[in-house]
């Protein structure tokens, strides 16, 4: 696609904070005076379902991103990583949290995270795991794993020039407001993370 | 308070979604109404415009009606008293509201009345895929339909004021793109001293009545109207032309996106004459002849081929040549579905000869049959996923055959295994009046008719079809599960929870004094966490229907988890978790697929553990365990049982 748009595919199962993740994404591009579009997934699907939030930065115009055409792929999960996979293009970048929910169908056959992963691989020139929901875990409060995420994309290079971490705390500030301190500390934690693995 | 941002000061560029920029927008043309029952992908609009009048002390009124029908109905009173008006709804939500909707063509208003209808392509939380700018055309409506989230604001500003215009009711179109995605929106100034709520209502019977004389006259009126505004709409403000090349494409709606980004991407500036619409029932007559006079055109718009069909309509009666594309005939777009870029884009390709890019021409596969399916389930916690476990217990234990008449809500989810409790899904309310039917003709020993609704629903459209069952007599067991709020939206209050839209305390309707009003001599209620309790209640009104051949009816209460979840946070009461004791733990399964709670998983050896990222500590996992291998992390805190059964929404 066009230099000038930037593409991000967020992905997760219902409840984990996709749409909070791409909010602070937004907010924070705006800050910098970029423009942003972000298509979200609402109502019956957020209900433990599959969730994919379309984020665009800069000279976009159409909401959702046509597969093989994503920069970035965030997933708070590791299946929901594979399924939207296919809407990166080649030479984008993955950060996904090594974390794997089960889908509660009685009988249904799971994958291993290897197969998982390595699907991913196969569009990603670059793939960053980080553990969210386990540091979170760690942390008191499994809400904030969606920030852990985004700061480990921040430093892994997944979301450009168009957000860094100063700007993505004060962006965190303006979307969560009295939420906003141990969501920042988390998306410090989540750089320290992606720093440590590179 | 949701959606705060919608009273963000003028002059400022804020991040709002789609919904909550139409909200703004009403605001900004002086709204003093508005109704709505929540539906997705509506129910943002009517929720930011009640965080508005809670701020501003009850400006504009705001309600949650208790359905589509009388949402329309108590807003058009509104603006026949010359109030400035609007009615939410989805897509389906319309066609509920339609009789007083067609009347209220016909008989127009004294301030203003804008319908939004959120429609829904490719059915992301609805039952059917319905393009509701048909009804603009069969009612004589107009459709403004923003030209994506980028102008929602506007396009509700200027619904509302050509409604005040014109004193004839006005769509908004919107769909799922425009209505759930988030774009920096430029904030105008709110008039707040016209927010108030305040009318008055001249008596006209010739005017306000429908009676044959007056109506006569009235279609008359309303076929000059619809001949006027089809030639005034083409200066709509939100109606463009871009570019000067041979090719026009229209870009309708959300569609203008879509193609804009398209020609870009293509480098086809010069090629193409954009024709930006926002006015797609009735096209606008000047805009058409203007299209007609190119020989190629391609029109792209999000649902059915409205603006095409009308186009052709209008290139017949004029004999043009003009060669039109885009959904009908030889379609180079799919008629079903949600528009995207890579579609348009090929179309686009198609018409101008350019190439198409890569991911554009071979879009990689999808890998969905690669993996394990993620439906939207139950969450953990949900009070529905003990009844459900009961109900089939119950239901075997007497060796009934069942059929579960569905409905529309969370409880639309018992579709899936292992509870299969729902066995049709219809509409809103459909439940009980298909059951009507169900108990009727199903005459068999062991038949049975069990409709299953919830709280919201029931109060929607359950009550008529319930009173149905008792006139006429149906042996119908009625299942209302009652979470205290309308879950599956996103936690609407509604007349079973006391409280309005603006948070203000309004009379708590007791679903149980409701079926007793309507002539149900058996009613009970069970608690949906306590699964022995909900099994013996079953049994008992199952006993009655199928002895006493009469309708009963049950009532589940047990609070949406979620919402209970925030309350207790809130109060700073924290739910204690489960664990599995595997010395307990035999690997027998019937947590993890019988009871299927999502936190319960299975391990390798087959026995069951639990995800703490996932547990509610709702307990019933402890219950249905044989072996009593569950067990609570700490002692249990009896105040989170007392939450998980009472929370309402705030």
């Amino acid at each position: 696609m066009a230099r000038d748009v930037l593409n991000i595919v967020v992905t997760g199962v219902g409840g984990q904070g996709q749409i909070t993740l791409a909010r602070v994404i937004a907010e924070a591009a705006l800050l910098n005076g970029v423009n942003a579009i972000v298509a979200e997934t609402h109502g019956l699907s957020q209900r433990g379902g599959t969730v994919i939030v379309h984020v665009r930065l800069g000279n976009a115009d159409a909401p959702l991103i046509p597969p093989g055409a994503a920069d970035a792929l965030l997933s708070m999960e590791l299946i929901e990583a594979a399924r939207y996979s296919y809407y990166l293009a080649e030479g984008s970048i993955a950060v996904v949290n090594d974390y794997l929910v089960p889908p509660p169908l009685p009988g249904v056959k799971i994958p291993e995270p290897s197969e998982l992963v390595s699907m991913v691989k196969t569009r990603a020139s670059k793939l960053v795991m980080v553990p969210a929901t386990q540091e979170a875990l760690e942390r008191g409060d499994v809400r904030v794993a969606n920030m852990i995420l985004l700061g480990a994309a921040i430093e892994a290079g997944a979301l450009g020039d168009y957000v860094d971490l100063e700007v993505a705390e004060k962006a965190i500030e303006n979307v969560l407001g009295k939420a906003a301190k141990p969501n920042i500390a988390a998306l410090h934690r989540g750089a320290e993370l992606a720093r440590t693995k590179q | 308070m949701a959606h705060r941002e919608v009273l963000s000061p003028p002059g400022k560029r804020v991040i709002m979604l789609g919904n909550v920029a139409i909200a703004r927008g009403f605001l900004e043309a002086g709204l003093q109404f508005a109704a709505a029952y929540p539906g997705t992908p509506s129910t943002e609009i009517v929720e930011a415009l009640s965080t508005a009048s809670r701020v501003l002390g009850g400006k504009p009124y705001v309600e949650w009606s208790v359905n589509e029908k009388v949402a329309l109905e108590a807003a058009l009173g509104a603006a026949i008293a010359g109030a400035r008006a609007i009615a939410a709804m989805k897509h389906v939500g319309l066609n509920v509201a339609a009789d007083p909707f067609f009347s209220s063509a016909y008989l127009g208003v004294d301030g203003a009345l804008v319908v939004v209808s959120a429609d829904d392509p490719w059915m992301w939380s609805s039952q059917n895929e319905q393009d509701n700018r048909w009804y603009g055309l069969h009612a004589y409506v107009a459709v403004i339909e923003p030209t994506g989230p980028q102008d929602a604001k506007e396009a509700a500003r200027l619904a509302l004021t050509y409604s005040e215009k014109y004193k004839r009711p006005f769509i908004l179109r919107t769909t799922t793109r425009i209505a759930h995605t988030r774009v920096p929106v430029d904030t105008g100034g709110i008039p707040l001293d016209k927010l108030e709520p305040r009318g008055e209502f001249h008596k006209d019977p010739a005017r306000w009545t429908l009676v044959p004389q007056y109506a006569r006259r009235k279609r008359l009126e309303l076929l000059d109207y619809w001949d006027k505004v089809s030639e005034e709409l083409a200066s709509f403000p939100l109606n463009s032309i871009e570019g000067g090349g041979d090719v026009a494409v229209v870009g309708v709606g959300l569609g203008y996106r879509y193609a804009r980004e398209a020609v870009r991407v293509l480098g086809a500036e010069d090629m193409v004459t954009l024709y930006k619409v926002a006015t797609s029932v009735p096209f606008p007559r000047p805009l058409a002849e203007k299209i007609l006079s190119h020989d190629t055109v391609l029109v792209v718009e999000e649902g059915d081929p409205v603006a095409e069909t009308q186009l052709k309509a209008m290139a017949q009666e004029a004999s043009a040549k003009t060669k039109i594309y885009g959904k009908r005939g030889e379609p180079l777009l799919p008629r079903y579905g949600e528009l995207g870029l890579d579609k348009v884009v090929r179309a686009l390709a198609k018409v101008t000869g350019k190439e198409a890019p890569k991911w554009a021409l071979e879009p990689p596969e999808s890998l969905e049959d690669k993996l394990p399916p993620r439906p939207p389930v139950l969450c953990p916690g949900c009070p529905y996923r003990g009844f459900f476990y009961a109900l089939r217990r119950a239901v075997n234990k007497l060796r009934l055959k069942p059929v579960y008449s569905g409905d529309i809500g969370c409880y639309s989810l018992g579709v899936l295994p292992p509870f299969y409790v729902q066995d049709t899904i219809i509409e809103m309310g459909g439940s009980i009046g298909a059951g009507n039917g169900f108990a009727h003709v199903l005459r068999g020993d062991n038949d049975i008719a069990i409709a299953i609704i919830g709280d919201s629903t029931f109060f929607h459209s359950g009550i008529t079809p319930l009173l149905n069952a008792v006139y006429n007599n149906a042996p119908l067991l009625v299942i209302v599960l009652d979470n205290h709020t309308t879950a599956m939206t996103g936690h609407q209050p509604h007349p079973g929870t006391g409280i309005r839209a603006t948070g203000e305390p309004g009379r708590a309707m007791s679903i149980e004094s409701v079926a007793r009003g309507v002539g149900v001599e058996k009613i009970l209620v069970a608690d949906p966490f306590d699964v022995k309790d909900s099994e013996a209640k079953l049994l008992e009104a199952l006993r009655y229907v199928k002895e006493n051949k009469k309708p009963a009816v049950l009532v589940a209460k047990g609070a949406c988890i979620l919402v209970a979840l925030r309350t207790a946070y809130r109060m700073g009461v924290k739910p204690v978790a489960y664990r599995v004791n595997l010395d307990k733990c035999t690997g027998c399964g019937i947590c993890y697929t019988v009871f299927n709670c999502p936190a319960i998983h299975r391990r390798s050896d087959k026995k069951a553990e639990i995800d703490p990222a996932l547990c509610t500590g709702c307990g019933v996992c402890a219950q249905i365990c044989p072996f009593n291998a569950f067990e609570p992390v700490a002692e249990p805190n009896p105040e989170w049982f007392k939450i998980m059964r009472t929370a309402k929404p705030e």
